[in-house]
């Protein structure tokens, strides 16, 4: 199985499993699991790259090591911007960033790392 | 003219208006200002033309500090200095760099950076370098394909570097010097003491020894030190036969505040793919490359983060590499290798080791390697060892040392690149493992860039330093000094277009006193 159907399967899994509470919290309940599991980082660092940081940022905030509490946090965002490109650039821009594994990624990237991470566990 | 002071009779007495100590990038910078003028130079050199070991040994020296690369092999002793081997870069200080901080103890200049401006300008051509133009946008206008990164201008910019071919001073200004009537240049002419008046009020004359025994006298109206900052300051301390702790150091400042550039790996730059094409600025391949770019925060960071000035440049590299600090890769013996290669014409594959030039392409993953201030420290310092060497000088003893100013300016930095970069859509940045820490030690791979600066200070007070607004040393009347060691602070930039620029002013002031 490529990584590519893999997150796909793991990601209709996660869905099914998402709460009605994670969902209503969101105002944009259309925006798929699996693209919110593909941080922009990917093609620029990496899978492996991509996932130790995601374990890392789920080791540093415990009550987002899940997908429904990952899907919510990321969807969360007011205003919510015309794409999750547009959400990281408004982390950068506000300082909304930490640094994992060495990267200083925003804050966005870091909760989709870490989906990324759990997805592909 | 040229003379081998080891040709002359034991006991010469060598007189002039004005005598410069050293022929490195300064001293010979300021002997060709005076080509011409009716006043009579002299211009000591303590090696010979070329290299000579022997020579070399002299400034062999002890490092108690922090580890430091060997002293002998960090500075070269013959006509020409240093730049017998350094590698060209070439870049202006900045306007903070000049400016009294807040949170950067013992900074602030006496002058102001425009004061330097006609200066730099006069050095240009002097270093082989272009117009004197530090802007991206100048060099973007000469070179469309030279494009900046497109950063927020309040938080980073892109500072410009010039690269000279190098010059080799000695080999490029070796017939001037030589064929000028009024400047005699003797080589093999150590100066070991610098003798004062009885009064302590000004410098009456100069030791001058040869490896095989003799000893001269130098005399002069004004006398310039143009050493480098650890001899000069070594020079200063053991003229200490009428005054135990040397001259120019009543208030103990005398080869304290020495600095270097740290100059070491910080991270990585894994460039979005779109940018990827828009490199060029920069790149540098050695010899080839006139100007390019390094990252540098804005002043205005810098205020707000507290923290000291850098740069940043990008290197071609892969994830999995492990780049070197400049200490590491530029070992003494590779140092040594090329120096032979280039005194043969560059005949031949050059000497294993040297940096690659740029792959071909556009590089997606670069090493981002920093070159950073280091705070004025009182505690860093050039003292004299019990150890002489073979002239019966005390060898010179360094006591590098970092605060924890110099760390955090380290990672806050990297950070702020980081996000900039990330928000700017350039691409993402990795801080190394080391630099993530929350500590003040420094790894092993700690580097500097053999950038000695700072051991004889700019100060109006002569409590707070060594040498006035004008490099004449407090308290004697014809004693100055040229070069770096007369920084108070030493920004980012590489500092010999600085030293030279600085010892330009320092030969206008000397011709209006010498009249």
């Amino acid at each position: 199985m490529n990584r590519r159907r893999f997150l796909g399967v793991s990601a209709a899994s996660a869905l099914a499993g998402l709460t009605g509470s994670a969902r209503g919290a969101s105002a944009n309940a259309a925006v798929d699991l699996l693209t919110l599991a593909q941080p922009d980082l990917l093609p620029l660092i990496g899978p492996q790259a991509v996932r130790k940081i995601g374990l890392r940022y789920r080791a540093l905030v415990p009550s987002e090591n899940d997908v429904h509490a990952l899907y919510a946090a990321i969807l969360a965002a007011r205003p919510w911007p015309p794409s999750i490109a547009g959400l990281v650039e408004q982390d950068f821009a506000v300082g909304r960033t930490m640094v994992l594994q060495g990267w200083v990624v925003s804050v966005t990237e870091a909760r989709q790392s870490a989906l990324f991470s759990l997805l592909s566990d | 003219m040229h003379i081998d002071a080891r040709t002359l009779p034991n006991g010469s007495v060598l007189e002039a208006d004005l005598c410069i100590v050293g022929a490195g990038a300064a001293g010979i910078s300021m002997a060709l200002e005076w080509i011409g003028s009716r006043h009579k130079v002299l211009l000591l050199e303590g090696g010979g033309l070329d290299y000579e070991a022997a020579m070399q040994d002299l400034y062999r020296g002890e490092s108690v500090g922090l580890p430091y690369y060997p002293l002998q092999a960090a500075r070269l002793h013959y006509f020409g200095g240093t730049t017998g081997h350094w590698a060209g870069f070439c870049s202006t200080l900045d306007p903070i760099d000049f400016e009294k901080r807040a949170w950067v103890p013992h900074s602030g200049w006496p002058i102001r950076r425009e004061e330097l401006d006609p200066f730099y300008a006069r050095a240009q051509p002097l270093l082989e370098l272009g117009p004197y133009e530090y802007g991206a946008g100048d060099w973007q206008r000469r070179d469309p394909t030279l494009i900046p990164l497109p950063l927020d201008p309040r938080v980073m910019w892109t500072k410009m570097w010039q690269f000279s071919p190098p010059t080799r001073f000695g080999a490029r200004y070796r017939p001037a010097v030589i064929g000028a009537p009024n400047v005699h240049l003797y080589t093999h002419a150590n100066v070991c003491e610098l003798e004062p008046n009885e009064s302590l009020r000004s410098i009456e004359g100069l030791r001058v020894r040869t490896l095989d025994g003799k000893e001269h006298r130098a005399l002069a109206r004004h006398y310039v030190l143009a050493c480098c900052s650890i001899q000069n300051a070594r020079l200063l301390l053991a003229s200490n036969r009428r005054t135990p702790t040397g001259l120019g150091n009543a208030y103990d400042l005398v080869g304290r505040f020495f600095m270097e550039h740290i100059e070491m790996p910080g991270g990585h730059l894994a460039l979005a793919p779109s940018r990827a094409m828009n490199t060029k600025m920069y790149a540098m391949e050695f010899g080839q490359t006139k100007a390019r770019g390094e990252l540098a925060l804005s002043a205005a960071v810098q205020r707000e983060r507290r923290i000291l000035n850098g740069t940043v440049s990008l290197e071609p590299g892969a994830p999995d590499e492990v780049a070197k600090s400049t200490f590491e890769w530029a070992t003494p013996e590779l140092l040594a290798a090329f120096r032979e290669w280039e005194a043969h014409g560059r005949t031949g594959p050059p000497p294993a080791g040297l940096p690659a030039p740029p792959p071909p392409g556009s590089p997606l993953f670069f090493h981002l390697v920093t070159r950073q201030e280091q705070a004025p420290n009182p505690d860093s310092r050039v003292l004299l060892s019990t150890e002489r060497d073979a002239l019966g000088m005390p060898r010179a003893k360094l006591d590098w040392r970092l605060t924890a100013l110099e760390r955090r300016s380290f990672r806050v930095r990297y950070e702020v690149m980081g996000r900039e970069l990330g928000r700017s859509g350039a691409g993402r940045v990795q801080l190394l493992d080391w630099v993530t820490r929350d500590e003040d030690t420094w790894p092993s791979t700690l580097s500097g860039g053999w950038h000695h600066m700072g051991t004889t200070r700019m100060h109006e007070n002569p409590r707070l330093g060594v040498v006035d607004a004008n490099c004449r040393v407090h308290g004697l009347g014809n004693l100055y000094v040229a070069g770096a060691s007369v920084y108070p602070t030493g920004g980012a930039a590489n500092p010999t277009l600085t030293l030279v620029a600085v010892s330009l002013r320092l030969s206008d002031h000397l011709k209006r006193t010498l009249g």
